[in-house]
């Protein structure tokens, strides 16, 4: 069965600061339910393509985009698209845990509500169904109005995932989700992510390889703005075709 | 001598002269705390707050007016001057940031903040009381303001900017506009930093003399016409000890040390809400 496309990246060109040219001619398809790892050294862009999926560069001065992002057969690069429409459809979570400053329930009731939903009973109704789904719920079930910055940074970044997951995206973008926490807790999210493709598709940046090869199904290895090579996780993880990849990935550098 | 004994002695020399400053610095300030405490418990009398002025000379009456006075002064300023500065500083911290504009302003009221207060009492009387040819509150609380907004412009600037950029990115994933973001995030990441500037900023203009001997100028009289000369306590100490009578002195005392205390106590309230916001 091949699997249905949710994204085409299509000849994608990304420049910040006026013209430094962070992404060359990057094309790939992105899975509907399955989880992409996007590998690399430092630099290479992939923290760079996976802020295009939500256009998160346009929050900044001086950025230009070039080439095709479809998201369901509709290019999200265009000038007419919706960002907040865009970022309620694609979420995404940070490298550090980000929870706001309220409490555990108004952390996840602060996305919701922009989604107007104001009825109390439904609002504790998704509050508790996210936090299940984050697998942070019994945990927390207990102190649901204390500070998020009780939490550990493992709980905070579930807490950050829950309140990603409350707003229904489609996708869902991880940006090194592990790479502040520690052993378990890393444990924990990559347990979470691979649960949840059952309802998202997944594009997770990683600087772990172990991480890439544990969660993902499919991965794309980027080396200076170039996509090397992209394919199975399986097959880029085994038998890459480009010698690069297999330096890369056999630990030769990067 | 050695270079250690001699490193030794430079130490102790920097110590002493430092010490030796910081000493002189206190003694001043601990001398006219002390001397306004002395005088001014003297004069504190139940009077002193709830009857208004004797005639000149006379024994007895109070400060009714300049107490009301300076409260409706304070609280209108702080009523023009709080808004102003916390839209302003969250321009120049969101919308502007990192724009030439917001440089420029930045800098504009860094020299505002140390314009000396009886320029802009002047200015205020060139604007409003001059062409009106009459003093009145509203031109004190005017002033006040002014001195106010700068104050609380820049550290609504700091605090803003001290929240992280990784909440508000976090925010704006989530499909947030930006208006949002600023009043439920990053206003609540900020808000005791914001407090305290505000607290600090009316503690600094319920001690100012010169911009109100320009504009709301003084009042014998108890009057809450806004449109009208208005007594204010710092006006009213100036007036009083400079004024022929003993009774006027002591009850000058009295109002300096309410003042005083009034000011200290904003200032520590700020002060506290920091500390207690970083202990989180």
């Amino acid at each position: 069965m091949t699997p249905t496309t949710e994204i085409e990246v299509k000849n994608l060109d990304f420049y910040y600061s006026g013209d430094i040219h962070a992404l060359q001619k990057i094309s790939l398809p992105i899975y509907k339910y399955k989880v992409t790892a996007l590998i690399g050294p430092s630099g290479c862009g992939k923290t760079t393509l996976l802020r295009c999926f939500n256009r998160m560069h346009d929050l900044y001065p001086k950025h230009r985009y070039e080439g095709e992002i479809l998201f369901q057969d509709k290019n999200i690069l265009a000038n007419d698209i919706d960002l907040i429409n865009l970022r309620s459809r694609v979420g995404m979570v940070f490298q550090k845990p980000t929870p706001f400053p309220m409490s555990i329930a108004e952390n996840i009731a602060y996305g919701l509500r922009l989604k107007g939903i104001k009825n109390k009973s439904e609002l504790v109704g998704r509050i508790e169904e996210a936090l299940k789904h984050a697998a942070l719920w019994t945990e927390v079930r207990d102190k649901l109005n204390a500070s998020a910055y009780d939490l550990s940074g493992g709980q905070q970044q579930r807490l950050v995932i829950a309140r990603a997951l409350a707003v229904e995206p489609e996708v869902l973008l991880f940006d090194e989700p592990t790479s502040a926490l520690d052993p378990i807790s890393t444990a924990k999210i990559e347990e979470l992510v691979v649960s949840l493709k059952k309802d998202v598709t997944i594009i997770i940046v990683t600087h772990n390889m172990q991480q890439a090869a544990r969660v993902s199904d499919m991965t794309g290895f980027l080396y200076m703005g170039d996509l090397i090579e992209y394919g199975s996780t399986e097959k880029i993880f085994t038998n890459p075709d480009n010698k690069q990849t297999d330096d890369y990935i056999t630990g030769r550098f990067g | 001598m050695n270079i250690e004994q001699k490193r030794k002695i430079e130490s102790l020399v920097a110590l002493t002269l430092s010490g030796l400053a910081a000493a002189i610095g206190l003694f001043w300030l601990v001398y006219i705390l002390g001397d306004v405490l002395i005088h001014g418990l003297g004069a504190l009398h139940i009077s002193l707050f709830f009857n208004d002025p004797a005639a000149a000379g006379v024994e007895g009456g109070g400060l009714r007016n300049a107490f009301v006075g300076q409260l409706m002064i304070t609280l209108v300023a702080t009523l023009i001057g709080v808004p102003v500065g916390v839209l302003g500083g969250t321009f120049l911290a969101e919308y502007a940031r990192g724009k030439a504009i917001a440089r420029t302003i930045s800098i504009i009221s860094d020299i505002m903040v140390s314009v000396p207060s009886i320029v802009i009492g002047a200015f205020v009387y060139a604007i409003l009381v001059r062409p009106l040819h009459h003093f009145s509150g509203w031109a004190g609380a005017f002033a006040l303001s002014i001195i106010m907004i700068p104050v609380v412009l820049r550290t609504t600037e700091n605090m803003l900017s001290l929240v992280p950029w990784t909440l508000r990115e976090a925010a704006f994933a989530l499909g947030a506009p930006y208006y949002k973001v600023i009043i439920q995030i990053v206003y609540r990441g900020a808000a005791t930093g914001i407090l305290t500037g505000i607290l600090l900023s009316i503690a600094r203009v319920a001690g100012e003399t010169a911009p109100l001997l320009f504009t709301s100028f003084n009042n014998n009289f108890f009057s809450t016409d806004m449109n009208r000369p208005i007594a204010s306590l710092t006006v009213t100490i100036f007036q009083y000890a400079m004024g022929p009578y003993k009774s006027w002195h002591s009850q000058a005392w009295g109002a300096a040390l309410v003042i005083t205390l009034f000011i200290l106590l904003l200032t520590i309230a700020g002060r506290l809400i920091l500390k207690w916001r970083y202990k989180q």
